[in-house]
Parts: C-alpha cells; sequence; structure tokens
C-alpha cells in the first residue's frame, strides 16, 4: 500500500510536466496572441511587450525557462493585470474556489446520498420517481440556465438573495446550489443503483433473517457496501466541480480562480494559463488519489501492488 | 453660399450647445446644484464591468483601466461639461497669446497649479510630468498610446531605440540614456514644463488632456511592482483607492489633497460583473445604482412604469460600420464598396438590430463631435435597385460576384451584426455570403494579416477632436487602419489640419477630409454608439458627456450626489 501510494505520488511530475507540454504547445498554436487585440497594437509597441514579457525568445526557450522559474514556485507574471505575479493572481482566488468547490461538493455529497438512500429503500414509491425526475431534470439542465431562473425568483422577484459577489453567507446560496446541482442528481442515481444492488445480495437476506436491527442492516451491511461504487465517481464529480466552477464563478461574478481560467484564456494570458491549468490538473489528479485510497480504506477486497 | 457657409462655420458651436444641453438634459438634475437634500450616506454603486488590466496611466489601454485611471489621476489640461479643453493641473490653457504656445507652434509651456499635490500631500512638481512622458517613450515600457506622442521631439527615436520591431537590435544603456535625454520635455522650474514637438500640431493639446502622460511619482513606481495596490499608491485626481479586491470590487474614496472640486461623494464601489444580464439584475435587486440596460430588455425596461422613468441615453463618441478590404478585389473598386454601401438599411439595423440604442450613420464623426456634417453620405441612403445598378457599373451581376465572406469575433453583439450584413447583402445585391466567426484573439490576427473582406468595425474617439478618428483610422500611416486605405488627398488634408492653429479653418479641412473618406465609400457607416441606462433616482447630477469608458458620468464624478431617499 505504501509502496503504492509513493509509486502514484512520484508519477504526479511526469503527469503535470506532460500537461504543461500540451497546454504550453495548444496555447501558442491557436490563432492569436496576447498583443492580438481589436485595436491593433503598433508594431513598435508590440516589439516592446514582447522583449518585456520574454516572448521574443525562441518557443522551446520559453518552455525551459517557465519549466525552471515554476521549479522555484515561480509562474511569471499576468498580462491581463499587468504585471502580477501568477501566483500572486492565483492564490487570491484559491480559498475563494476552494470553499465553493468544498461547499457544493458537501451539498452535493449529502443530498445525492439521502435521495439515494430514500428512494432505493422505497424502490418504485412516488418518492423514487420524484428522486429519478428531479435527478434528470437537474443533470440535464444547463448551469447557466439554472443560475439565471435562481437569480430571477430570489434576486429579482423575492429579493431575497444578492444576484452576485461573493462574501456573505448569502451570497454563496445560489452559486452552491447551481454548482452541487449535478453531482447531487448524479451521486442520487449511482447510490440508488448501488444500494439497490447491495439490498438484493444474499448477506443482506442473511442479516435480517439472523434477526439484526434493520438500523444495523442498513448502516453496517448496505451503506458501507454501497459506497464503494459512490466513492469511485467523487473524482470524476470533483473534475465536474472544476470545470463548473468556469462558469458558475462568471456568472455570479464571484472572484475566483475559475472564472481567472476563462478571462486568462480569452486573453491570451499565457503565464497565467499555465498556472491555473497546472492548479486544476494538481487537483484532479490528487482528488483521483485521494479516491482510489478511500475505496482501499472502505472495501476490503481491494489491494493494491 | 455665404448663408450655407455660415450654417457649416457656426455649426460645430450649435452642437457643443446641444451636447451640453444634452449633457445636462441626462443629469438627473437639470439646473446643476442640488435642489434636493443630500442623504446621509453618499455611497455610489456602479459596474465596471470586468477586472481593469492595470490602472497605471502609461498602460491603460483597454475602457475598464481608462474609468478608474481618471478618477484617480488628472492631467495637465482636462475637459469641461461641453468637452472644451480646460486647465487641471496646469494654471491655464496654452495659447499663443500667453506664451503657453510658441509662435511657430513648435514648444508647448505648461505652469502648474500652486496647490497641486499628491493624496499624501506631497507637491505635485514638473519633475512627475517630465518622469511620466519618459516612461511612456521607454521601449521597456511597452505603452499602446506610446506612438500616439511621436510628434514629441526625439519620442520616436527613443521609443524605438532597438530598431526595426521585426529585427530588433540590442541597445547599451548608455545610447538609451543618450535617447532618453533628447526626448523633448522638461522641467524649466519646480513648476514649469516645457514640451517640444517635431513639427506644429495644435491639436497637441488634447493629448495632454488625455490619461497616457497624465503625471507619475517616480519614487513610488520605481519602488516595487505592487505600487498599484491600497496603501502605497497615490492620487492625483478627485478619489484614491481605499480598497481593490482583485476581480470582484474596487472601492474609491475622496482625495484630501485634490486641487479640483471637492467630490460630494464620500465612497465609490466599483462592482466586477462582466455579464450584463447579471448587472441588470443587480439592478433590479437594489445592488447598483447605475446600470447600462442589456438590448434584449430594453422593451420591457421602456414598458414599464417605474422603469421607463429611470431611463438615461445618450450618443457616445462612436461609430459602428462594416469596413472592407480595400486593396483586394472586388473592395478595391469603389463602385463595389459604393454598392454595398447603399445596400444596408441602417433604419433596420438600429431598430431590429439593436434594439432601438443608436442612430443611423451614414459618416464616420459622430454626432457629438465637432466636425459632425448630417448631410455627409446621404447618397448612400438606402437604395438596392441602384445597388445593383452600381454593381452591374462595375462588371458585375449577381451571380459573376465573388462570394463574399465577412469575419466577426464571436462575442457580444458582433457575430449579430455579422448575420444582419449577410442577409442584406444577399437579399439586396443577389450575392453569396459566408460567415466565418472567430474567436477575438483569432479574429484579431487573421485582421491584422489583412486576410478578411469585410469586418464589423468600432471606432471610438480618445478626445472630441477629428485627429482621434480619422488619421488614425484612415490614413495610410494609421495605426488602426485596418483596411489599408489610403488616398494621398486624404492624407494631405489630414496633415494640413494637424497643423492648422486657427480652429475654425482646422474643421474646415477636418470636414474636407472626412468627405473623401464618405464619397469614396470606405467604409459602410452604419450606426452611432448610443448608451440606455438605468439610473436609480436618488442619483443626481450623473453628467453623461459622451467620452465615458466603462464607467458611466467619469469624467464628472466629482458633481454626482446621493439625494435623500
Amino acid at each position: 500500500m505504501v509502496g503504492y501510494v509513493l509509486r502514484r505520488i512520484l508519477t504526479l511530475g511526469p503527469v503535470l510536466l506532460a500537461v504543461a507540454l500540451i497546454t504550453f504547445l495548444l496555447m501558442h498554436a491557436v490563432p492569436g496572441g496576447p498583443w492580438d487585440t481589436e485595436k491593433p497594437l503598433d508594431p513598435v509597441t508590440v516589439a516592446g511587450l514582447n522583449r518585456k514579457y520574454g516572448l521574443d525568445e525562441p518557443l522551446w526557450r520559453q518552455f525551459l525557462l517557465f519549466l525552471a522559474n515554476a521549479l522555484r514556485g515561480d509562474l511569471g507574471v499576468s498580462y491581463m493585470n499587468q504585471g502580477r505575479p501568477v501566483t500572486e493572481i492565483l492564490s487570491d482566488g484559491l480559498l475563494t474556489s476552494a470553499t465553493l468547490g468544498g461547499a457544493s461538493l458537501a451539498v452535493g455529497l449529502t443530498l445525492g446520498l439521502a435521495l439515494g438512500l430514500a428512494a432505493a429503500l422505497r424502490r418504485n414509491s412516488a418518492l423514487d420517481r420524484a428522486t429519478s425526475i428531479a435527478s434528470a431534470c437537474a443533470a440535464s439542465t444547463p448551469t447557466f440556465v439554472l443560475g439565471a431562473f435562481l437569480v430571477a425568483l430570489f434576486s429579482v422577484r423575492l429579493h431575497w438573495l444578492p444576484a452576485s459577489g461573493w462574501g456573505s453567507l448569502q451570497q454563496m446560496v445560489m452559486p452552491v446550489a447551481v454548482l452541487a446541482a449535478l453531482p447531487a442528481a448524479y451521486i442520487a442515481r449511482v447510490s440508488r443503483a448501488a444500494l439497490l444492488e447491495v439490498l438484493d445480495e444474499e448477506y443482506i437476506r442473511t442479516a435480517r433473517s439472523k434477526g439484526l436491527p434493520e438500523r444495523t442492516v442498513l448502516l453496517r451491511h448496505t451503506v458501507r457496501n454501497g459506497l464503494v461504487p459512490v466513492i469511485t465517481v467523487v473524482g470524476p464529480v470533483a473534475a465536474a466541480l472544476v470545470t463548473g466552477s468556469f462558469i458558475v464563478e462568471s456568472f455570479f461574478s464571484i472572484p475566483g480562480t475559475g472564472r481567472l481560467f476563462v478571462q486568462a484564456v480569452f486573453a491570451r494570458d499565457y503565464g497565467l494559463i499555465m498556472g491555473a491549468t497546472l492548479f486544476y490538473a494538481s487537483i484532479v489528479v490528487v482528488a483521483n488519489l485521494i479516491v482510489d485510497l478511500l475505496c482501499a480504506a472502505v472495501d476490503p477486497r481491494i489491494r493494491y501492488e | 453660399m455665404v448663408q450655407r457657409n455660415l450654417v457649416k462655420r457656426l455649426l460645430p458651436a450649435v452642437l457643443l450647445a446641444v451636447v451640453a444641453v444634452l449633457a445636462f438634459a441626462c443629469s438627473s438634475d437639470e439646473t446643476g446644484a442640488p435642489s434636493t437634500q443630500l442623504a446621509p450616506v453618499q455611497e455610489l454603486r456602479l459596474n465596471l464591468g470586468g477586472e481593469p488590466q492595470t490602472i497605471d496611466p502609461n498602460l491603460a489601454d483597454d475602457a475598464l483601466s481608462v474609468g478608474v485611471v481618471r478618477q484617480l489621476y488628472s492631467g495637465l489640461l482636462g475637459f469641461d461639461e461641453n468637452l472644451e479643453l480646460t486647465p487641471v493641473l496646469a494654471k491655464e490653457l496654452p495659447s499663443q497669446a500667453n506664451g503657453g504656445i510658441s509662435e511657430d507652434g513648435l514648444v508647448y509651456t505648461f505652469r502648474l497649479r500652486e496647490d497641486a499635490a499628491w493624496s499624501d500631500g506631497e507637491p505635485l512638481t514638473a519633475d512627475d510630468v517630465v518622469y511620466s512622458v519618459k516612461r511612456l517613450l521607454d521601449p521597456m515600457t511597452g505603452s499602446p498610446y506610446a506612438p500616439m506622442y511621436f510628434d514629441i521631439k526625439g519620442a520616436a527615436e527613443y521609443a524605438m531605440a532597438m530598431g526595426n520591431p521585426a529585427d530588433p537590435q540590442p541597445v547599451d544603456e548608455a545610447t538609451l540614456a543618450q535617447l532618453r535625454d533628447g526626448v523633448g520635455v522638461e522641467a524649466v522650474d519646480e513648476r514649469t514644463v516645457r514640451i517640444t514637438l517635431v513639427s506644429p500640431r495644435y491639436t497637441f493639446a488634447y493629448l495632454a488632456a488625455i490619461w497616457p502622460i497624465y503625471p507619475l511619482r517616480e519614487d513610488i513606481v520605481e519602488s516595487g511592482g505592487d505600487w498599484t495596490e491600497p496603501g502605497r499608491h497615490v492620487s492625483s485626481g478627485p478619489f484614491m483607492l481605499d480598497e481593490w479586491t482583485h476581480n470582484d470590487h474596487i472601492t474609491l474614496v475622496p482625495n484630501p489633497y485634490w486641487c479640483g472640486e471637492e467630490p460630494k461623494l464620500t465612497k465609490i464601489v466599483l462592482r466586477m460583473m462582466a455579464d450584463p444580464n447579471a448587472a441588470y439584475a443587480a439592478y433590479l435587486n437594489n445592488e447598483l445604482d447605475v446600470v447600462i440596460v442589456p438590448p434584449p430588455n430594453v422593451k420591457a425596461v421602456e414598458g414599464d412604469p417605474e422603469l421607463s422613468k429611470q431611463i438615461a441615453r445618450w450618443v457616445d463618441m462612436s461609430t459602428f460600420a462594416y469596413e472592407f478590404n480595400v486593396n483586394q478585389p472586388p473592395f478595391d473598386d469603389p463602385r463595389v464598396r459604393q454598392a454595398f454601401a447603399m445596400a444596408v438599411d441602417r433604419e433596420a439595423f438600429v431598430d431590429k438590430v439593436q434594439f432601438g440604442i443608436g442612430e443611423v450613420a451614414y459618416s464616420l464623426i459622430p454626432p457629438n463631435m465637432p466636425g459632425y456634417d448630417e448631410d455627409l453620405g446621404q447618397q448612400w441612403q438606402y437604395n438596392p435597385e441602384r445597388a445593383k445598378e452600381l454593381l452591374a457599373e462595375a462588371g458585375y451581376s449577381g451571380e459573376n460576384f465573388p462570394v463574399v465572406t465577412i469575419h466577426a469575433p464571436d462575442v457580444g453583439a458582433n457575430r449579430l451584426w455579422a448575420e444582419f450584413a449577410q442577409g442584406q447583402f444577399e437579399q439586396n445585391l443577389g450575392i453569396d455570403v459566408e460567415l466565418e466567426p472567430l474567436e477575438p484573439h483569432a479574429f484579431a490576427a487573421t485582421v491584422m494579416q489583412g486576410q478578411f473582406m469585410i469586418i464589423p468595425v468600432g471606432w471610438g474617439a480618445d478626445y472630441p477632436e477629428p485627429d482621434s478618428m480619422l488619421p488614425q483610422n484612415f490614413g495610410s500611416m494609421g495605426g488602426n487602419n485596418l483596411a489599408g486605405y489610403s488616398n494621398a488627398e486624404f492624407d494631405a488634408l489630414v496633415q494640413q489640419a494637424m497643423a492648422e492653429p486657427d480652429p475654425q479653418k482646422r474643421l474646415a479641412l477636418w470636414n474636407e477630409a472626412q468627405r473623401i473618406l464618405v464619397d469614396d465609400a470606405a467604409a459602410v457607416f452604419v450606426s452611432y454608439h448610443e448608451r440606455l441606462l438605468l439610473v436609480k433616482p436618488y442619483v443626481k447630477n450623473l453628467v453623461l458627456s459622451g467620452m465615458d469608458a466603462a464607467l458611466d458620468g467619469e469624467l464628472f464624478l466629482t458633481k454626482t450626489y446621493i439625494a435623500e431617499h
């Protein structure tokens, strides 16, 4: 197990290096550079800017310089927020994005598991059918449509919640609800299916026939074993939260890293694109590692070599 | 004839008067003086629309940055509510009569006000002006506005010290220092600045009134990269930086050492909401005091009994057009361009596409700028029959005309504007038109390489003088001349106008130059941009000038106040 964890940690480096290289190549392959704006700049100015930001160097050298600096914790400076260090910009938005993502994951997991369990225990009931319909709706409604609906209802019509911004508990409600909707729907469906499968297993019938209390049967045998498939999807769900945050942060004007990433791509802000990509790649890779380890902890049948 | 000339001569004055009236009409209080009691909380909440790239005036290029820079800094000169030049940090407007402009028109001398100071109480000196101008031109600053100041003696040499931009050469420190010393800006004494030009340019006073050369404090700027953050930043304008939560909001408070009119507002909060619909929802939820109405909501706002009373609208100094690549067939033939100019129903564009926001345009200079001539371009009024005849005269029928491609940045309403043009040209000229929407930076790269046939274009003026629009966008050497338009007669008139000291004669030259452009159908001028705002009834004296960048009423926020409500 320890060997497996170490191996996984050691593979992080090559994975992130590959992500960095692919991002760097793609970034320079797409048409248009940071100074190609609707209002064209004078060639003198472009030359000055390229010199200032080291973009007059050959591409291979730019990449090696980026790597060398990144290893020292320096991700360069942003072009769109002129001269501000990328690490400073990312760390500004990090807490916000982490809070938004964490809260959404917690809400999505809790709500999804509760709905999945309730639906499984009352199979084919009205509650089960309602959960299925609600899950399908939540999974198929685009984030911005759900966001627009909530803003129109709770901000414009009822004046209960602020339409945008970040900082207060009230400002968190709608973005978290929007971002948690898809994970909740997904987890509800996965957990319902997993729990139904477990409930049909012979050992559950055996446990019941031995006269174990229903509470023990459910918590110790059903939920614990039913959790494994749910945990395996937490990784992809976390990744979906990351990509979902790009839209939610932009829609609700939340100063997080997701919104920054979108802005950086549109502005061809090379430093910020590289920094944000590596940041999100790290999150996804680490989330997958944690999920694998959690699976092993919950299901004793899983052994890593 | 005499009468017509008189009308022409009086037109700019009349227009400026109209602008003045409009400016006050757009303000919430028509008298200009507070007629209601001030609210105890003087906080104005505006939407900036996003994170400004910088608040460094030498580097500010985008509307968001310029909007904030104008609150934090002031220039030697500025603009009054009629958009006439007025002294700000300078004691008076330079003229030949007061010795501010030399007889040959080459030397400008500015004397600073005695009470000009920075927000930390330090005096604002001539050295601060000199430092800012030389920093703007420094090849390592990379300022987008440096080329605009190449009329200053030695400016181009210093800014281009590295030689040909395509093949830059290393330059030693001594040479750079020598070139820097050769730039024609000097502090004669602590309060006097002298700027020497290469050749007479009587519109230079406008360049002294806009943000790129607002004075800067060397000790602050050179102290480190985060000098633009609250706590370290110093202001010379009416407001100073109180708080900057990046990507979220900026808070401004009055600068106690500002030498101009004391602001009534005690706080301005600039939110950074990029989505206009989100900002509109925030206004309806009382989180913002002023908001731009998203075009699809115009009818709903106009039909709402409450909101319709909160509408303020005015025409910006900017023009929308379809621009041709005039150096490639078929658009190298003026008759083809003229046919296209007659094939666009501008009324339909403003009504249907723009939801009634904007005014029909037939020429480049917008109505609230000196040089506007409403008669110009009337020959290009919508006339599909005549348009087809013109195409035929150029040797084309609908069938043998090459397939036209319209490139457009796929952001905002650009795609819609391109689709409208596609429909108009296909329907009215009987030709095939393809649409190619592109991601904005890819679009910019395509256009810069000249790989386009028709593009939608918007031009805004940096200051209310035609040389802010004509030479830049259509001069042979114009930095923003995307179409590659070149006309020797036009270029000569523009050069003559810039060197003409008499404002009336200058205006006549601008008009003549613009007529060439319009007659030649260098572009299809379609509409003058307009802003439609909602302003809370308690916001008074929000003076809308037509020169605002991203902030509404930004040039005169010192006048704005919150009435008791």
